[in-house]
This record gives C-alpha cells, structure tokens and sequence, in this order.
C-alpha cells in the first residue's frame, strides 16, 4: 500500500478516535475513491481504532458520551465503506442485547452496548423489561451472533437461564452465543445455567464477546 | 404549588425525544455549565471541605436539572420545570420526618454538613436473600435487637415451600417479598422493638405495593420506597410507587446514582448531575427524602475514591442550600463480602463520609455480588454500620478526610478483585445466634481501631 494511502487510513481512524462523524464519513468516502480494499480498511481502521477507543474509556479519558460519538462515527464510515461490500460479507457480529422481563434496570446495560459498539459489533438494544421469546425472536430474525443478557435483581437472573433453556427447547442452543452480566450475577451462576460468557463488568465483557467471536 | 398530576401531565405534553439523544444533551450542558465554576476533583481529599466548591455545585446542579428537565421513559417525552417551581419545592419539603411509632418511632431531621446529631440508620441485608423461613426470621430478629439501627430492610425468600422459585415480575414476586416482610414485621416484635420502622422494596410496583398491610406487611409510618432512574428518568413503574406513597402522606424515599463515566462526562460532572438527581427526585418522584449520589460501573463498590467524592460533595451542596432530608448510604454497597477485614473497613469508609456530609444511612448492608448464594450476611454488618455512622457524628470533614484516606489504602487496590465473603451459617452460631469467636473478635478488633482513630461509640 502506498504511504498516501496508508496516511488517508490513519486520518479516518483518527476522525473515528475523535469522535469527528462528519469527518470519518468523508474520509470513509475518500478511502473507497482511491481504491483502497474495503474490506482491509474495515478491519484495519475499525478493528485498531476500536482498541484504541476502548483503552482511553479503560483509562478513564473517555466516557459514554465519547463512546456514543465515536461509536457514531464508526458506524457512519462503516456504512461508507460497506457499501462498496457484497451484503453477505459483512465482517461484524451482530448482538441482540436486553435486560431481560421485569428488571427495569438499563445502565449497565446501556454501557456495555456503547462500548460493543464502538468495538465493531453491531447492536441492537431491545431495552428493558423483555419477555424472553421476544429477545429469541429478535435473535432469530435478525440472524444475530450473540444473545447478552442483563439482570440486577437475585429475583430476576432466572430469566438468563430462561433464555438458554428456551433456546434449548427450540433446538437452537447452538446457532447463538449467549453472555451474561449484570450487579448480582457471577461466573459460578453463568456456569450453572450454560452461558457461554459472562463478564463482570462492561470492559471485561467486551473482551469476553471479542473471545468468543474469534472462535 | 405542583401535584404530581401536573409532573404526569407534563410526561405526556411535554418535548417528545429519543432517549439516547435526551442522554447526550445532559453531557452537552454538563460540558456547557462546567466552564462557569470551579469545580475540581482532587484524590487526596475524597471529602472535600470546601464550602465555596459546595455550593457552586448546587448551583450547576439546579442550573443543569433546569436546562434538562427529567425524562419519562414510557411517553418518551421531557418534563421540565421552572426555576419557581424548583425553588417552591424544594421550600415545601419537609425538614424533620417521624419514622415507625410507639416509643420505638424515630425523628428524621435535615442534618448540616458535620452536624453533631445522629443520623438514622436503617440496617437489615437490603437484596437479600433467604433460604428458609427460620434463617429469615433469626437475621432479621438479630439485627433488630441491635439498638444502633433505626430501622430494618427487608428482603425476599428465595423459594416458595423449598419448592418453587421466586420470580419478579410473576405471582411468586408478589408472595416472596410479602412472606419476607410479614416475618420482618414478626422479628421486630420478637426484638422488643414492634413499632421501629421497616422497609422493603420489589421489582415491580404491583409486588412493592402488595406489602402494605398494617398488620402483617408494611405501614403508613414504614419508609417507602420511589427509585429515579440514571440519568434523571422515570417510568410509570416508579410513580406506581410515589402515587402509594403520597396517598398514605409517607416517608417517600427516592435514590438516584449518577454514573461515574456515563454522560456526566467526568468526575466533576457527576457531581453536578448527583445534586440534578436530587432535585429530580424531589420534583417527578415526588420523594421528600432523598439520596443523591453516583455508581461507579467500573468498580463493584461505592466506596471508591471517587464515588466517594462525588456523593460527599453533592450531599454538602445539598445540606449547605437546602432543607432536605438526605440519606448518604454510601458505604452501603462494598466490593468485598460479609465477614472479612475489607468488609469492614470499605463500609466504613463510606458510612463515615456520609455521616459528616450530611447524610443519614437508610440503604442497609448489602452487597453488590450477592448472586443466588442466600443467607449472605449477618447482623454484625448491620451493628457495624449502626455504630460507625453514628459514631462519626461530629467528626469535622478533615478529620474523616484522614480517616477515609488511610482506609482506602488499604483497600483501594484490593477492589478488583475483592474477598468474597463467608453466609450467616459460615459467621454465626445458628443455635445460639451468636458470631463465631473469630469474626466477633474480628470485630471488636477493627472497631478498637476506629475507636483509636476518633470515632466515639457508645460501648
């Protein structure tokens, strides 16, 4: 690759890092225009500025609102960039994320979606409170990857295993990884109930999804 | 003045918003305002004692809650108030509250910053979890002979006859937590203590609303609970509750974190959103007592540097320029579990910075990590909270300054990756109802040390 080209990608991470939306798409576009391999850049500049991302909220100079941003400007020089792709070649997991029925509690939650994000993975937030056929279903439709569950309440951490026990019942068990989390739950009750992650806080479940989708 | 009519009327007129963009406009006019105070963040005193740094975060705190109103997450709209309307509330709210009746009532009263009076403390395993009726009944029964606490949390029993699972949001909710609270309410009586108040709290507003029953669950004089969502949010579920509260003119308690990382934006900032979470809570939740705060997400206790900051200087601001009734609680959720030295010295931490901020302690023992293991936890963690936070009354914020520091380096490092912590059955002799001789002296040792660190206890 030529160094101008090699430049152009570091400005696009770069735009990305600095959460820079307008920026990063118009990089994005200047990419595909010097006919650089879409699929390399995708997993160059989002798979480098990702780790970057994440290491600044891990130090605690970044926050949410800068995982939203960036996280936006991700996804907006994705879209560029996928664009030139066949629709099948898609590189990205896609998570179907909730805090599962009667728990109305969403921070956590909401964190480790941003921080899903701004990794690379595409989510979709079913909210909270969700019956556990709905989330399936979401799954199903969406052909997802990953299932990840939130729960805050001892009352409520039944509904995880619900979820895996449904998905056992409909013989689908197999066609999705399923991750766990959540204040009161831990590895032993993810172990117990045959998740296959769990992640005790929002920085380690990001790792745990990375772990699991480069099986 | 404002009914919580006009708070739900405005939740279904008001600006219609996506939820994540009502989110960032909290970062932008936390990131707007900031610029106008000076207030900094400084590890070395996680308890300030800057009078001035206080009240300018009250004032970016009421400027902010102004700015952008509270959120109703089931009409997806924004209701806001006027500065008036603020300043008449928080004018109205009450200053001194009765808790329980009889002679085992106690007076809640609006604390000052260092006040000398003693905070209320409600102890008891908040979220716990119990595997049997009897092991329900003795915790309970031990942590209300205490004479230190106020009043008891409740919890939930695990199963139905040893049987059947208990579940939120299905019938057994509703059972679970009503079974617990009727053997709370039996416990207090076994205590000689009939009248001292009681709490507790379920998933859902149906299950919460179902233990009220003079005899049996929750009464009038009980504290009850309304939740505010992060950030500055509130559903129907919660006004469910504050609707209850209100027609029994209760004590309606309301608690609100600000994320430590969220869309404060920084440390300082969700000092700023703690105070608007106060307000919040005072105008949608209607609460007239309240615990303003933050959650750290990164770390499984509140009694981090941080959070210990944020919570401290927003309860300051609060007392300093307000009349309400605030609950600090801020050692009430440790990394580390029943039964161990950093147990003790991570709530204590907390309990003291709350105390000298301001604040009662009304949020009980409990544990982030509690899972499904019950009977996690005993009655010395609730003596244990008893005696420190009414211990610390008095002390002056450089003084617990001193204090909290030299107890965060001891622990701070260990967070992570914190011990787990030991059941009531691995504590205590369950015949005799007594702590084992190593966790007793445990205690008694770790309490020496806080005696020779300037707490005064009673015995």
């Amino acid at each position: 690759m030529s160094d101008q080209n090699e430049k152009l990608l570091n400005e696009l991470k770069e735009a990305i890092i600095n959460c820079d939306e307008a920026e990063a798409t118009e990089l994005a576009h200047k990419v595909l225009d010097s006919g650089i391999d879409p699929v390399y850049s995708l997993q160059k500049v989002i798979g480098e500025s990702a780790v970057i991302i994440g290491q600044k909220f891990d130090d605690g100079e970044y926050f949410l609102p800068h995982l939203v941003m960036a996280g936006d400007a991700m996804m907006a020089a994705s879209k560029v960039l996928e664009s030139a792709l066949d629709t099948d070649s898609s590189i990205k997991s896609t998570v179907v994320l909730a805090t599962v029925e009667a728990d109305m509690h969403s921070v956590g939650k909401n964190i480790v979606g941003m921080m899903l994000k701004a990794s690379g993975f595409v989510v979709h937030d079913l909210g909270v409170d969700v019956k556990s056929s709905e989330i399936i279903d979401k799954a199903i439709a969406l052909n997802a990857d990953f299932i990840a569950l939130s729960s805050l309440l001892t009352t409520t951490m039944p509904y995880q295993r619900e979820v895996i026990d449904e998905l056992k019942a409909r013989g689908i068990r197999d066609k999705f990884k399923v991750v766990i989390g959540g204040g009161p739950v831990r590895q032993e009750w993810a172990d117990k109930i045959g998740a296959d992650g769990y992640g005790k806080d929002a920085i380690e479940a990001v790792k745990v999804f990375k772990k699991l989708s480069s099986k | 003045m404002l009914t919580i009519w006009d708070v739900i009327e405005r939740a279904k007129t008001g600006e219609k918003i996506e939820e994540s963009k009502f989110d960032m406009s909290i970062f932008r006019a936390v990131q707007a305002i900031r610029k106008d105070y000076n207030i900094k963040y400084d590890p070395k005193t996680p308890i300030p004692a800057d009078d001035q740094m206080a009240d300018e975060v009250f004032e970016a705190g009421l400027r902010l809650y102004l700015m952008v109103g509270s959120y109703c997450t089931n009409t997806g709209r924004i209701i806001k108030f006027s500065e008036e309307e603020v300043k008449e509330a928080l004018e109205n709210a009450p200053a001194e509250l009765i808790l329980g009746e009889g002679e085992d009532a106690v007076k809640m009263i609006h604390r000052n910053v260092e006040g000398s009076e003693e905070p209320i403390v409600a102890g008891g395993i908040q979220t716990a979890f119990y595997s049997d009726k009897e092991m329900m009944f003795k915790i309970y029964k031990g942590c209300a002979e205490d004479r230190c606490v106020d009043g008891i949390w409740g919890g939930v029993l695990g199963s139905i006859d040893n049987k059947y699972e208990v579940l939120a949001g299905a019938p057994s909710e509703i059972y679970g937590y009503r079974v617990a609270t009727e053997i709370l309410r039996q416990a207090i009586k076994a205590a000689g203590r009939p009248g001292m108040f009681i709490v507790n709290n379920s998933p859902t507003s149906i299950a919460t609303i179902g233990l009220h029953d003079r005899e049996k669950g929750l009464r009038p004089c009980d504290l009850f609970e309304t939740t505010g969502i992060s950030e500055l949010k509130i559903n129907y579920d919660d006004l469910n509750r504050s609707v209850w509260g209100l027609i029994h003119n209760g004590a309606l308690h309301g608690a609100h974190n600000a994320v430590i990382g969220g869309f404060s934006g920084s440390i300082e900032g969700a000092a700023i959103v703690a105070v608007a979470g106060a307000l919040h809570l005072v105008m949608v939740n209607r609460a007239n007592n309240v615990r303003p705060g933050g959650i750290p997400f990164k770390t499984k206790s509140r009694a981090m540097r941080a959070h210990i900051w944020v919570a401290s200087l927003a309860l300051q601001a609060l007392s300093r320029n307000t009349h309400l009734i605030l609950d600090g609680s801020i050692g009430d959720h440790p990394a580390a579990g029943p039964g161990t030295r950093q147990y003790l010295i991570e709530t204590a931490a907390g309990h003291i910075a709350s105390t000298v901020s301001g604040g009662h302690s009304l949020g009980g023992t409990r544990k982030f990590v509690i899972g499904d293991t019950p009977n996690f936890g005993t009655p010395l963690e609730s003596r244990w909270m008893g005696e420190i936070c009414k211990g610390a009354a008095g002390l002056s914020r450089e003084h617990a300054n001193e204090i909290v520091c030299k107890l965060l380096a001891e622990y701070e490092e260990h967070l992570d990756n914190p011990p787990r912590g030991y059941t009531y059955d691995e504590l205590y002799d369950i015949e005799k109802e007594q702590p084992l001789r190593e966790y007793a002296e445990l205690y008694e040792k770790t309490k020496e040390e806080f005696r020779t660190m300037g707490l005064k206890f009673k015995n």
